[in-house]
């Protein structure tokens, strides 16, 4: 059953038209303009949208909105287009709403530790602006995605343990409704809201339920010292077995990110890392004071003795932190280029840590059954990892295989009592994952979405199966 | 229990009866106006599934939250939302569905922040399951979270995982004298500076810092602080959670007021301020209750009336603008159909829907 029908040609036509007089040459029909938007940087099945607009203000959006809502047009929203499971591919056509023009900070209240941004700030403009408040904004996707598009897909990074996902650093929101009226939820209060929590439904919508224009953000202070260390083990779950000590014994660590010996590999030679093995590795991070890094550092050192960690490596100076960072953010581009002519995609599940390292084995183990390779990459203090996994693409059956494997090991996490995505979504490449994961109560999410968007134009056929 | 329950939703609901959801009724006086007949949570009670190394912990809605805090705080954990009780058998469900939280709430997060999952009998009688008990999900609507101060508006909330954290090895509370608007700006200050700080309470012309985690970086914090310690801090921080500090007792009316942290002090009411400046409890009047609202809401945020406050004061849910209560209307029909469950502006407490 078709989840949403294509609108009529006609109807689209008018749209364009439509769009073309109100908006210009900020209306782009051309090819090439319409195959950037048609995908993240997922598997690339590309599918177009009919145009491409680039509003600049908060009404400009609900004008589009409106426009689509009467022609039953579909809407999808673009940020940066960094989404990594099929969110972007407009399956039926439709209209595409990039934010990237809507890219200013409204204000910056250095003193309560808050700002609110346009939709198409990205993470890094963020932080580059407000370097000089003393200030930072701690989400970190491997992307520089913008603040929008981490919004709508609930995003998290190397941060999360410490500082939460996108969802807890979210103080309110203004969403263009799929009737195109301009809603603001949450307030500068930073604690609550009156009524239902509208702010934490739409982040993590993927678009489905509204677009969303404005971000209220939480912002940090930050540390008067930052060290980063590295360091390696011979056996992964030795490994892991260090972050479940530290986890418990609630060390504040900032970071603390596990790659096995294969994305080890892959990174030093895409990152050309230097004085590294290709050995399971945990690069880690502390934020605090001068004293409590210090302590934080000495306690973790005991545990990684215990578990026969090597020696670390210490990156101290801003530029050799960031090298190693930007390691491990580009691990997907490793992963990508490991084996030349190979395209990879990343799984996302995410489970009780006592079960991560048998998640991981398990996962290993599924894709020992085929001729792919993969590899291991981790948010581990909060249990969720990834499994790259590298196949031929124009090899039928290694794509097949790898999907087979992806399915497989999303089922494996949920088995284990986790979740088939601990921060890519459902898009559409998880939307039978979600099913298995969320049974009955799909149900309540399909009446909500349904009530809110009756027309079901906002990102059709992603996020919430509609049949 | 549980399908008992679902009978008794079913039942009403093919007849049109209301059914109302209770707990012990610690927070009966923030809560809808509820009619028809009772459901009591408390006889579906117990800890689930609690395996401190995993910090997560599984419980039952009638479960006490005292309780629940006793075998964490046995194996070195806590809920780091610091859950108001308002009553020795106040119970877990009561907590989520009136999504109150604690002095700690600035510093560590909201009780939203620590639900990872939570099961609810809808309005037809379905028993569902939203989140699950890992740290990050994204499958799908965040629903579990639209449950947190939901008021028993959208279900019946049966069971609810919570990220546990480990508790403080060290803890210590300063006392500084200083007047109101000296206090707001130290409190975020502080905060900003990366004290370890976890809880804040500015009351009767006395900032009182809980600084907490570890014991070099407390020490530090309150060698740089200065201040007079309090003796016997973990009582008096319990105290002031449950509203049993003398400032509460002496309030006629209580306004509550969520606002920016740096919101300026307002003298000429008595005031107490908390969560580093984001939280003032207000004494009021009458003649004093429009002036709150208008200054919350040039402060960026809201007031409304939390105890001893006349009914006529608009209610949150009423203030919401158009499209938003079109909104919350959808969302309750989407769980609620039938109208079994109050409707959340059905209010009696003016301090219901004060989600956080």
């Amino acid at each position: 059953m078709l989840v949403f029908e294509r609108p009529s040609e006609t109807a689209v036509a008018s749209a364009v038209d439509a769009l073309r007089k109100d908006f210009g040459e900020r209306a782009v029909t051309s090819h090439s303009v319409r195959e950037h938007h048609s995908h993240g940087e997922g598997m690339r099945d590309a599918g177009l949208p009919d145009v491409v607009v680039f509003p600049e203000t908060n009404e400009e959006v609900a004008s589009i909105v409106k426009l689509c809502n009467q022609a039953r047009i579909p809407v999808i929203a673009f940020g940066t287009g960094t989404s990594l499971e099929g969110h972007l591919k407009a399956l039926y056509g439709g209209v595409c709403i990039d934010l990237s023009r809507m890219n200013n900070i409204l204000q910056v209240n250095a003193e309560d530790l808050d700002c609110r941004v346009q939709a198409g700030v990205t993470r890094e403009q963020l932080n580059a602006e407000i370097r000089s408040t003393g200030l930072f904004f701690p989400i970190d996707p491997g992307a520089n995605a913008s603040l929008g598009g981490m919004s709508a897909t609930r995003a998290s990074g190397t941060n999360a343990v410490r500082y939460g996902t996108m969802k807890e650093n979210i103080l309110g929101l203004t969403v263009v409704t799929p009737d195109g009226r301009i809603i603001k939820t949450g307030t500068r209060a930073r604690k609550s809201s009156a009524g239902y929590d509208l702010t934490r439904l739409y982040v993590g919508s993927e678009g489905t339920l509204g677009i969303i224009t404005e971000i209220q953000l939480k912002l940090y202070g930050v540390p008067e010292r930052i060290s980063a260390a590295v360091c390696q083990f011979d056996e992964l779950s030795n490994a892991v077995n260090v972050v479940i000590t530290a986890m418990q014994l609630g060390i504040p660590m900032a970071r603390i990110e596990l790659l096995d010996e294969v994305q080890m590999d892959a990174c030093i030679k895409y990152s050309k890392l230097e004085g590294f093995a290709a050995k399971p590795t945990l690069f880690m991070e502390f934020h605090g004071t001068d004293a409590y890094v210090a302590e934080q550092i000495e306690q973790m050192k005991s545990i990684t003795a215990d578990y026969g960690g090597s020696d670390y490596r210490f990156a101290d100076k801003p530029e050799d932190r960031t090298k190693l960072w930007k390691a491990r953010h580009d691990a997907y581009w490793a992963g990508m280029s490991y084996k030349p002519g190979n395209q990879a995609f990343a799984t996302d599940s995410c489970v009780p840590i006592s079960r991560l390292a048998d998640c991981i084995a398990a996962a290993k183990a599924e894709i020992a059954k085929t001729s792919l390779t993969c590899m291991i990459v981790g948010h581990v203090g909060d249990g969720n990892f990834h499994v790259q996994i590298s196949f031929n693409p124009d090899n039928a059956q290694e794509r097949e295989q790898a999907e087979t494997a992806a399915a497989q090991i999303a089922r494996i996490a949920i088995g284990m009592g986790g979740t088939c995505t601990g921060e890519h979504g459902i898009g559409i490449h998880k939307l039978d994952a979600l099913k298995e994961e969320h049974g009955e109560a799909v149900d309540v999410m399909r009446t909500i979405k349904k009530a809110l968007d009756p027309n079901n134009i906002m990102n059709p056929g992603k996020t919430i199966p509609m049949n | 229990m549980i399908e008992t329950w679902q009978q008794q939703i079913k039942a009403a609901a093919a007849k049109g009866e209301k059914l109302a959801i209770k707990g012990s009724g610690s927070k009966s006086f923030l809560a809808p106006v509820r009619v028809g007949l009772t459901l009591d949570t408390r006889s579906h009670a117990g800890i689930v599934e609690y395996d401190p190394k995993e910090l997560v912990i599984v419980v039952k809605c009638g479960t006490r939250v005292a309780d629940v805090e006793k075998a964490m705080a046995d194996a070195g954990q806590m809920l780091a939302f610091e859950p108001p009780h308002f009553g020795d058998d106040s119970t877990i469900g009561g907590t989520v569905a009136a999504g109150i939280s604690g002095p700690r709430r600035a510093y560590a997060g909201a009780v939203r922040d620590f639900v990872l999952g939570a099961k609810v009998i809808d309005g037809k009688g379905d028993h569902l399951s939203f989140g699950g008990k890992v740290m990050k999900n994204v499958a799908g609507f965040d629903v579990s979270r639209l449950l947190v101060g939901s008021f028993g508006s959208l279900g019946v909330i049966t069971e609810v995982a919570f990220k546990c954290l480990p508790l403080p090895k060290a803890q210590a509370t300063r006392v500084f004298e200083m007047d109101a608007a000296t206090a707001i700006e130290a409190m975020n200050r502080w905060y900003a500076e990366a004290d370890p700080i976890t809880a804040t309470t500015w009351v009767d012309g006395k900032l009182h810092v809980r600084f907490a985690g570890a014991e070099p970086a407390v020490n530090t914090a309150v060698q740089k602080r200065g201040g007079e310690a309090l003796v016997n801090d973990v009582d008096w921080w319990r105290d002031w959670r449950e509203q049993r500090h003398a400032f509460f007792a002496s309030a006629k009316e209580l306004h509550r007021v969520s606002c920016k942290s740096t919101a300026p002090a307002t003298d000429d009411m008595r005031t107490a301020i908390e969560w580093g400046g984001a939280l003032r409890w207000v004494h009021a009047d009458e003649a004093s209750a429009a002036k709150i609202r208008y200054q919350a809401s040039r402060a960026g945020g809201y007031a409304s009336v939390w105890r001893g406050g006349a009914s006529t004061h608009a209610s949150a849910a009423q203030s919401l603008s158009d499209p938003l209560k079109d909104i919350h209307a959808k969302i309750k029909a989407s769980f609620d159909p039938y109208n079994v469950f109050p409707s959340l502006s059905s209010s009696a407490g003016e301090g219901a829907r004060q989600g956080g």
